[in-house]
């Protein structure tokens, strides 16, 4: 028996390459605005009013954070998406596009535990002390905010792989490659939180909440728009050579089947 | 922004020729340029937040100000303004097909890059030496953070330097091929231009 | 050698001065706190936009390029300043 190359699946890359909008989208809605995250509670909140807000917000903060937990999966297989595009232009043997997808799917750890946190203090609120409350708070606040490192990983891999791309005109333009670097510098700092509750060096602060995470927000939404694109491009560069590939043997193009 | 690309690289061979008109360029590539914009975006908001700090503790910032020695933040400006200097001259020189005077100049550049992490080394030795942290007061939160993050960006461009050294001595950079030279001069003058608006801010207020 | 090197040599001899007078003469005490910090951060915007320009050669950039940096001198210095002249001396 003959093998025939085994067929892409454009239809599930592409459906993948959408889930980064469903990740960006959904965590903005549901940690951001139904959760009461922008701004985030101050990490200079006194105990007391920390468990007066998950008292006041408690169903918001547990539709929100449960949402979170299943959706930022999505971050998952969105890098599923990313790490299969970034394959076409490093080849089967690179090591980047591993290292981006466990990145990603790594990432999605510290995103899982610290909303199960979040949840479970508002959840239990009524048998939490105020102390409990705000421990709770930060623990989570902690996780999440310094796995950083796993992250930038994933960005570091995805900006050097298309800033190699040959391409005339590249998959993902260079700006978001340096944006990419941009993003993983902005994120350095963000290891002073455990030493400041005011100030911009704070989990709320104005550097390390309002410029590190928007500055990772903008990567992630340019990034699904050009993998997004991308793998249209590259089911059109692959029609194309399939079709120059049978016109010379003889052979009806793949393309017309489909 | 992309449209400019193409553009860039017609250029690069043309500047290459003493007698041609000067077109206008971007030195390196476009990106590199939208990672230092970014990056001195982000250091502009530290700046407005040391002066918001500052306007909120006016007395306690001036004396603690007064217990920094201003001849170290000085003498560092006058070293990152020598390097970024000596890296200005590497590539003029191999724009000039002179890249022979490249490693030399750029080794000059590391080792005011290296003596410029010395100095901060010492100082820094000092504050903690009495007892000083980032911890102690509002205002050495800013000093310790900023200057940590500036000598952050000078380690990084140590490494640069060492890299770009590397290659210049195998003869990497010509008159047609400096473009990875030029994005890391961009990039170590703009750690140069940081330090000169982070000294007086926090050395010299008065 | 001047010419030779487009004038670097000369921005950098200026950039020298101007912060030894900034460092060892406008910080003191014989110069007005409120003049003389003024004059420092003018000093310093002076000095990046040498930088900017001659350095990292945005004076032959495209216009779009050097207005970004331009702004952001601008912008870092009017804000400085703004905030500076509204806090009271401690002094």
């Amino acid at each position: 028996m003959r093998v025939e190359p085994v067929a892409v699946d454009y239809s599930m890359w592409k459906l993948l390459a959408w889930t980064g909008p469903v990740f960006f989208i959904g965590f903005f809605c549901m940690w951001g605005l139904l959760a009461d995250n922008f701004p985030p509670m101050a990490a200079n909140t006194s105990p007391q009013d920390m468990w007066q807000h998950y008292k006041d917000l408690r169903i918001p903060i547990m539709v929100g954070m449960s949402v979170c937990m299943v959706l930022g999966s999505c971050y998952m297989a969105f890098g599923a998406a990313v790490s299969r595009v970034m394959r076409r232009i490093e080849g089967p043997e690179g090591m980047l596009s591993n290292l981006e997808m466990m990145g990603a799917t790594i990432t999605y750890c510290p995103i899982v535990v610290a909303c199960g946190i979040w949840l479970v203090t508002a959840m239990q609120i009524d048998v939490l002390s105020p102390d409990m409350v705000q421990t709770a708070y930060y623990v989570a606040w902690m996780i999440i905010d310094l796995a950083y490192m796993v992250t930038s990983w994933q960005i570091i891999a995805a900006a050097v792989v298309f800033l190699r791309d040959k391409r005339e005109k590249k998959l993902v333009p260079s700006w978001v490659s340096w944006w990419g670097f941009v993003t993983v510098a902005s994120f350095f700092p963000v290891s002073l939180i455990p030493f400041f509750k005011t100030g911009p060096f704070a989990f709320n602060g104005l550097f390390n909440f309002w410029v590190a995470f928007p500055t990772w927000y903008v990567w992630i939404v340019s990034m699904s728009f050009f993998i997004i694109k991308a793998v249209r491009r590259i089911e059109i560069e692959d029609g194309a050579a399939q079709h120059a590939d049978s016109a010379v043997h003889g052979h009806a193009p793949m393309a017309a089947a489909r | 922004m992309r449209r400019w690309r193409p553009h860039a690289e017609q250029v690069v061979t043309v500047v290459t020729k003493p007698q041609a008109a000067p077109l206008r360029r971007l030195p390196g590539v476009e990106g590199i340029w939208v990672f230092v914009a970014a990056d001195m975006a982000m250091f502009a908001i530290l700046f407005v937040s040391f002066m918001q700090g500052r306007l909120a503790e006016p007395a306690l910032f001036e004396a603690s100000r007064q217990t920094l020695d201003v001849n170290f933040g000085g003498i560092n400006t006058l070293i990152l303004l020598t390097s970024s200097w000596l890296v200005a001259l590497g590539v003029v020189a191999v724009r000039q097909g002179r890249a022979e005077r490249l490693p030399a100049l750029l080794a000059a550049a590391l080792a005011c890059g290296l003596a410029f992490m010395v100095s901060k080394a010492i100082e820094y030795g000092g504050k903690l030496a009495a007892g000083i942290t980032m911890l102690t007061n509002d205002f050495y939160m800013f000093y310790f953070t900023l200057t940590g993050i500036h000598l952050f960006h000078v380690t990084a461009g140590n490494v640069v330097l060492v890299v770009l050294w590397v290659k210049a001595r195998n003869g990497a950079f010509t008159q047609d091929n400096c473009v990875t030279l030029e994005c890391g001069a961009t990039y170590w003058h703009m750690v140069d231009l940081l330090w000169i608006m982070l000294f007086p801010l926090l050395y010299l207020l008065r | 050698m001047t010419t030779r090197f487009g004038g670097l040599h000369t921005i950098w001899l200026i950039l020298m001065v101007a912060t030894c007078a900034t460092t060892w003469w406008l910080s003191k005490d014989s110069v007005s706190a409120q003049v003389g910090t003024v004059a420092i951060v003018l000093i310093a915007a002076f000095k990046i936009r040498f930088v900017l320009l001659h350095f990292m050669e945005l004076r032959h950039a495209p216009t779009p390029w050097r207005l970004i940096f331009e702004a952001w001198v601008l912008i870092a210095t009017a804000a400085i300043l703004g905030f500076y002249l509204q806090t009271p001396t401690a002094g």
